[in-house]
């Protein structure tokens, strides 16, 4: 069945109520269709919409009605025996309180027997499994595994690390001394507080359904697999390994693709995105530029760094252009014109103010270098840029053109 | 987001239905204030919004309820029994008037261009609006569409449940709620907005 599209599952997906064997094949379909990718965003909205239903509140006066009424309809039969009837009520009440609060207990000692954590979890809960030591959920540690509830926190020591099922989606390691919140999971969005640590993170979810909140910068998942880390600073560090993520915060975004990293900072937000094996000089450098105000210190590192550029350092340079100051864009331009220069329409003085579309044009002859799934169709368009959902879509349209 | 029942509604058990079925007016009561903010908002969306017809029909699915609860074997989800009363009285009550109000359809354009500018508690008033804005939507949806949506968000019954409310499969739930999403999302693309959903 899921070898055709699966628009019809696309609720039920949503909802949970797939196997996850079906979920699974579901995902990677519509990973791979965009037809149904369509589809899965417009229902996701309707979703979301719907949620917005809010429950009524019936007037208080409804009861008292409905009384009268039951009143009339059985007052003939009340007239043979009120007192009699009125004293088997009462016992039948305390009666039924009674086991109502010996069912309640009965459930409470049965959970706390078999549940380390107590009555908890649910619905609204993930799977939490120990992989070493004891971390813990609460104040309370897991022995095998045990269920993290929304708002509650698991976090590992230096010697315990866990994993997360995130719903049928994907799963999170979390590493030693490691802090994490679940913050939410329903339908169309799961979502992850990372205060301190480190996680990897391997989703196979169609894109924008996993997010992670860290203090400085929001990850959006995009289909992949990535490292994200915290330290004690609440700055953050992330390296994809697979697909694409962005980072997000204060209007700005960082589109990392696989074998690329990316700092944050907070109060600042998510620096410049570089690929893992430029040097390291370029890197520290980088760092300066993304973070330092110090006009000196960034002219520096902006030619350390240019004279470490490569060909492929300019997935780098490229999203730099419109993030440093008007002399600093000129220096940049001229370096990425002698790595890859652009194509005849693309002229300086449209680069240099920013010419959305000329950006877009060049990008197009940048990419082959990025070396990013070999010469896989990376979007042509702003607009197709700023809607890349996934390193799929890309995969995608390469396959489509095949 | 799955809703949890709310503690009135997960402390009637068998106990109290059994109450019931012996003509215990507490129990009655017990009942009647566990469930009848949800009766009572199927209802209202069903009635397109008409408060007053949906106080009747909320009085009627109690009565029935009542009259009927001896009836009741537990053969089925006790849930099960009483949706199924609710989607049969509101149905019955569509029938009866034809013809029914909707619902502003000012409520439905609402601007939300600028939420993105707006401060948190204005944020909030225009949730509140968006709220509107689908309730008007949904009173636009066929019952057939409307329906599994009001047993699901506002009842949270699984699939499997709504099919046995509905007499129908589970695999015409999953289809009605796919195109009632679908619906609600045309009729309402214009909140598609990222700034709306604190993205």
């Amino acid at each position: 069945m899921f070898s055709k599209h699966v628009t019809k599952d696309i609720s039920a997906y949503c909802h949970g109520e797939l196997s996850s064997e079906e979920s699974k094949r579901f995902a990677e379909h519509i990973i791979s269709c965009v037809r149904c990718r369509s589809k899965f965003e417009e229902i996701k909205l309707g979703i979301r919409l719907a949620e917005q239903l809010p429950t009524l509140t019936a007037p208080d006066s409804m009861w008292q009605e409905i009384e009268s009424a039951l009143g009339r309809a059985t007052q003939a039969s009340q007239v043979v025996s009120m007192r009699s009837a009125h004293s088997w009520r009462k016992q039948a009440a305390i009666a039924a309180a009674l086991l109502v609060v010996f069912g309640i207990g009965m459930l409470w000692f049965y959970k706390s027997r078999t549940d380390p954590r107590g009555p908890r979890g649910g619905p609204g809960s993930w799977l939490v499994t120990r992989l070493n030591g004891t971390p813990r959920i609460g104040d309370e540690h897991i022995a095998s595994r045990g269920q993290l509830g929304i708002g509650e926190w698991l976090e590992t020591d230096a010697h315990s690390r866990a994993q997360i099922a995130v719903g049928t989606i994907g799963n999170v390691d979390i590493d030693e001394n490691t802090r994490v919140r679940l913050v939410e999971t329903q339908p169309t969005e799961h979502r992850l507080e990372l205060e301190r640590g480190r996680m990897s993170a391997r989703i196979w979810a169609p894109p924008r359904l996993f997010f992670v909140n860290t203090p400085s910068a929001v990850a959006e998942d995009l289909g992949c697999a990535y490292t994200l880390s915290v330290d004690d600073k609440g700055d953050g560090r992330l390296s994809v390994t697979s697909g694409w993520v962005a980072l997000q915060a204060n209007e700005r975004e960082s589109m990392v693709p696989e074998g690329a990293s990316c700092e944050t900072k907070l109060g600042t937000g998510p620096g410049t995105p570089y690929f893992d094996d430029s040097s390291l000089e370029f890197q520290r450098a980088l760092k300066t530029i993304d973070f330092d105000k110090n006009p000196a210190t960034r002219a520096e590192a902006l030619e350390s760094m240019l004279s470490q550029s490569r060909a492929r350092d300019t997935l780098t340079l490229w999203h730099l252009l419109p993030r440093v100051n008007e002399t600093e864009r000129v220096r940049v331009f001229e370096k990425m014109q002698t790595l890859t220069p652009p194509p005849s329409s693309v002229t300086r003085e449209g680069v240099l103010n920013l010419d959305e579309k000329m950006l877009d044009e060049w990008r197009s002859t940048l990419q082959a270098s990025w070396g990013v799934g070999g010469s896989k169709g990376i979007p042509k368009s702003a607009t197709e840029w700023k809607s890349l959902k996934s390193w799929s879509d890309l995969k995608l349209r390469d396959a489509e053109k095949k | 987001m799955e809703r949890r029942a709310p503690m009135a509604e997960q402390l009637i058990n068998g106990q109290v239905i059994e109450a019931c079925q012996q003509g215990d007016r507490d129990a009655f009561q017990r009942l009647f204030e566990a469930y009848k903010d949800k009766v009572f908002s199927i209802a209202v969306y069903s009635s397109g919004g008409d408060r007053a017809v949906a106080e009747d029909v909320t009085q009627q699915v109690f009565l029935k309820l009542f009259t009927a609860i001896r009836q009741f074997r537990g053969d089925s989800e006790f849930t099960t029994w009483l949706y199924r009363l609710v989607v049969n009285a509101c149905l019955d009550e569509r029938r009866r008037r034809r013809r029914l109000l909707p619902f502003e359809s000012t409520q439905t354009t609402v601007a939300m261009s600028s939420v993105s500018d707006k401060k948190p508690q204005e944020r909030h008033y225009a949730r509140l609006e968006v709220s509107e804005a689908v309730r008007g939507a949904i009173n636009e949806l066929k019952p057939k569409f409307r329906l599994p949506i009001l047993l699901k968000y506002i009842e949270g019954l699984s699939y499997e449940e709504i099919a046995e409310v509905m007499g129908c499969s589970k695999g015409t739930v999953a289809s009605r709620l796919n195109r009632g999403h679908s619906q609600l999302a045309k009729r309402l693309s214009h909140l598609n907005n990222p700034a709306l959903w604190g993205e």
